[in-house]
């Protein structure tokens, strides 16, 4: 047992999976790197503190916050205690994405195409043809190898018996790879030799394999095709992660003014003039990548890029669309998507899910509202989301309000209490809530997950909202090999 | 490479070695106020290197220092070009190492530090010189120990050395102001060369007692000064012509004959009277270099 010290402030929630601790003790993944902590005071753990915030501080790892005039720089709060995956629910977590996004990917091509599936009454026609992120635009469009999900991030929680749900899909531009790897880079300056002695698996890879990825996707007979990474700017909350990701692939980051679309084809303005761009890493939304297309007044995009895009002559990544897809409620249905479309039972849990434009599950929802969370189907980052539980009266019944002006926008879902793990905070080891998002690869040759993801962490106590936006912040994440 | 962060690079470079070349200035002018030059015209410094639209209040040497050096309101104070030299950097992040950047944001940091404006205002401001002239000196060295020798690093030393060119010219200007205004002319040639970081250079170059035709000498032509306009002109053309191979024919003679041309009048204004000759180089090679930056900012960074 450790000392009672450290962990006299731990006591996690009895209805909560705790991922260290089982009726006291330590789980098996947790005992080396507690043995090791065993050695370590209070203040030491207090340093290792002190000297994570000073290396994300002095490396710029920070964002900007605006007040008098002046910025104020801050980092993104992180957590010294790893959070440990065994291999076995890797393996799970690993195969059930794999299966997922499969499906998912299938079931875009479908819907730009055939929609098989609505003909067939798998799902009603209605909640596509209602779903703003519904993309006429691609209609019979072909992508490339039929890829449209390249990158995304599957956000993963566990309920207290432990088994893993799917609580969201990204398949748009998901962020967060970056802290993945920055989180990584910074315990092993914290916590020297314990990465090698708990045998945890290395997620290195992940530029080169998403480079692999983008450069096999060009469409041009060239042994060195142009990869570039869109930005909308140095004012986007992701800059940090989009030059981090374009220096480690050794690609140009490019802005919205730096392309140029000539004769269908799209081109970098250089110092020795223009230069052709083959595939494009997008981290700019759908609307606002063509202002000739989508939303006229986007300075962030490329006039003529969808044209040269469905020309072949460019590749964008991820594919445009993909919205329809990850909207919150279209998600309930991704079960019934792998059964149709594979033929294989879910291997990843859903989250059960009420649509607020059916009248009985929208009485069933407000009349249990403390148990459920309410959600908008097409926004993220935690906004515009109803927590029954910490919600007052006033609150609810605003809500509510909001909810009949337009239900088809809301999908509400049974609250689910997330695991807790060790975390250091104010100089004490105490639970807090977390979540999952490891980062997949879907490439020509299949779809790759580097061991790890990002674990997000609830800092408030007691709170289950683990977006950075809304007091979150995030911890390495260790699967062990 | 792109445009826009050869431009960024290039102004990022320009930016620094304005700060740098400030605060030496600062630097050695704060100390001869303490000591020689006594009735110190604070007033014509910040004329001379603030911003006429935000003119300085005050006139004590305290509050030109916070003008110049950590005001947040005043345009073009070091504070705010150390601001507009992270910014350049954060746009071209991925291009630059990480090592530069990382040397930047501290130097960002260190200026930003309420014990920066506490040494200007109330304690030692040598002290708070110091410690700023050795973030850029930490620049200089990481630039060249990490970056590649590619284009980003030539745009980086046209930057760098056509903003030196301009600062030499400034300073030897605003020396001549000052010498207007006193009767200590040869006590203001000799901070001139400190400001330059060029006095001990000139006692071993020159060896003789300070003569101003010599210092003249130092501080526009001598190739052997790295603070001369005349060797900022010869790196601006030697860097420039590494980008023969990469550029468009009809860009790079433009701007190499550009460079050619100010490299020659350099030389020609050598044979005549140094003091006469000052007066007419100085507003000549300046012109010259505002075109300059000009035509490089349209053929090469994509101004229109």
């Amino acid at each position: 047992m450790p000392t009672p010290k450290l962990l006299s402030a731990y006591q996690p929630s009895p209805s909560t999976w705790d991922e260290m601790l089982l009726d006291g003790n330590i789980r098996q993944q947790y005992q080396i790197f507690f043995e090791s902590l065993r050695k370590s005071s209070i203040t030491d753990l207090a340093r290792k503190d002190e000297l994570a915030k000073k290396l994300f501080m002095s490396q710029g790892i920070t964002f900007t916050v605006y007040s008098d005039g002046e910025g104020i720089e801050k980092i993104f709060p992180f957590d010294i205690i790893p959070r440990i995956i065994t291999a076995a629910e890797w393996a799970h977590i690993e195969s059930g994405i794999k299966q997922r996004l499969k499906a998912l990917n299938l079931f875009l091509k479908d819907i730009y195409h055939e929609q098989a599936i609505l003909r067939d009454n798998v799902i009603p026609s209605a909640l596509i043809h209602t779903c703003s992120n519904f993309l006429k635009e691609m209609v019979g469009v072909d992508v490339p190898f039929g890829i449209y999900t390249h990158i995304s991030g599957i956000d993963l929680i566990r309920d207290s018996d432990g088994s893993f749900y799917v609580l969201e899909d990204n398949l748009r531009t998901p962020s967060g790879v970056s802290y993945m790897l920055e989180n990584r880079n910074m315990t092993y300056r914290i916590f020297p030799g314990l990465l090698p002695q708990n045998n945890v698996r290395s997620i290195k890879d992940y530029p080169d394999l998403l480079l692999k990825n983008l450069m096999a996707l060009s469409n041009r007979q060239t042994s060195n095709p142009t990869v570039v990474l869109l930005t909308p700017g140095i004012f986007n909350s992701a800059y940090f992660e989009h030059t981090t990701l374009a220096r480690l692939m050794g690609v140009e980051l490019v802005e919205g003014k730096d392309l140029v679309v000539s004769d269908a084809k799209v081109y970098m303005k250089t110092t020795a003039g223009l230069k052709q761009v083959d595939v494009i890493y997008r981290r700019v939304d759908d609307e606002f990548l063509d202002p000739l297309v989508f939303n006229p007044n986007s300075m962030l995009g490329v006039s003529g890029l969808y044209y040269a895009y469905r020309k072949g002559n460019v590749a964008i990544i991820n594919a445009p669309g993909n919205g329809v897809a990850d909207d919150k409620a279209v998600y309930t249905y991704v079960p019934q998507m792998i059964k149709y479309y594979l033929n294989e039972e879910p291997i990843l849990k859903t989250v059960p899910t009420y649509y607020m434009d059916n009248r009985e599950h929208f009485d069933l929802v407000f009349g249990q509202v403390r148990k459920m969370v309410i959600k908008k189907t097409n926004e993220s980052g935690g906004y515009g989301m109803l927590m029954g539980h910490a919600a007052s009266d006033q609150q609810i019944a605003d809500y509510k309000v909001e909810v009949e002006k337009n239900p088809r926008q809301f999908i509400a879902q049974p609250m689910i209490q997330l695991s807790s793990v060790p975390c250091f905070i104010n100089n004490q080891v105490q639970p807090r809530h977390v979540d999952l998002r490891p980062f997949a690869l879907y490439g020509p040759s299949g779809i790759e997950i580097v061991p790890g993801g990002l674990t997000r962490v609830a800092l408030r106590e007691g709170s289950l909202v683990v977006n950075s936006s809304q007091g979150g912040g995030s911890k390495d994440t260790w699967v062990l090999g | 490479m792109l445009s826009r962060v050869a431009d960024s690079v290039f102004w990022m470079a320009r930016y620094l070695e304005r700060s740098d070349n400030l605060l030496r200035l600062l630097r050695t002018d704060y100390i001869a106020s303490q000591d020689e030059l006594l009735d110190y015209d604070w007033q014509l410094l910040a004329t001379q290197f603030g911003n006429p639209a935000q003119p300085l209040k005050g006139s004590a040497y305290r509050d030109a220092l916070h003008y110049l050096v950590v005001s947040r309101e005043h345009e073009h104070s070091v504070f705010n070009n150390i601001v507009r030299v992270r910014e350049n950097a954060r746009s071209v992040q991925d291009y630059i190492t990480k090592e530069l950047w990382q040397s930047l944001n501290d130097f960002y940091h260190r200026i930003r530090d309420p014990q920066t404006e506490t040494f200007i205002a109330k304690q030692d401001p040598v002290t708070a010189f110091d410690i700023l002239l050795r973030e850029s000196i930490v620049f200089y060295g990481t630039v060249d120990v990490t970056m590649n020798r590619g284009e980003g690093y030539t745009f980086l030393n046209l930057g760098k050395y056509m903003e030196r060119c301009l600062q030499c010219l400034d300073i030897l200007e605003f020396k001549r102001k000052q010498m207007e205004k006193t009767d200590q002319a040869s006590v203001q040639w000799k901070y001139l060369l400190y400001a330059l970081s060029g006095y001990e250079f000139h006692t071993k170059y020159y060896k003789n007692a300070l003569q101003v035709e010599e210092v003249i000498h130092q501080v526009l032509y001598n190739l052997q000064f790295p603070h001369s306009a005349g060797y900022c002109l010869a790196q601006m053309d030697r860097y420039f012509q590494r980008l023969l191979p990469v550029s468009k024919a009809e860009y790079f003679n433009e701007i190499a004959g550009l460079i050619s041309e100010m490299n020659q009048s350099i030389q020609a204004y050598q044979h005549q009277n140094p003091i006469v000759a000052i007066e007419k180089l100085i507003p000549d090679l300046r012109s010259k270099l505002f075109y300059f930056n000009q035509r490089l900012a349209t053929l090469y960074f994509g101004y229109s």
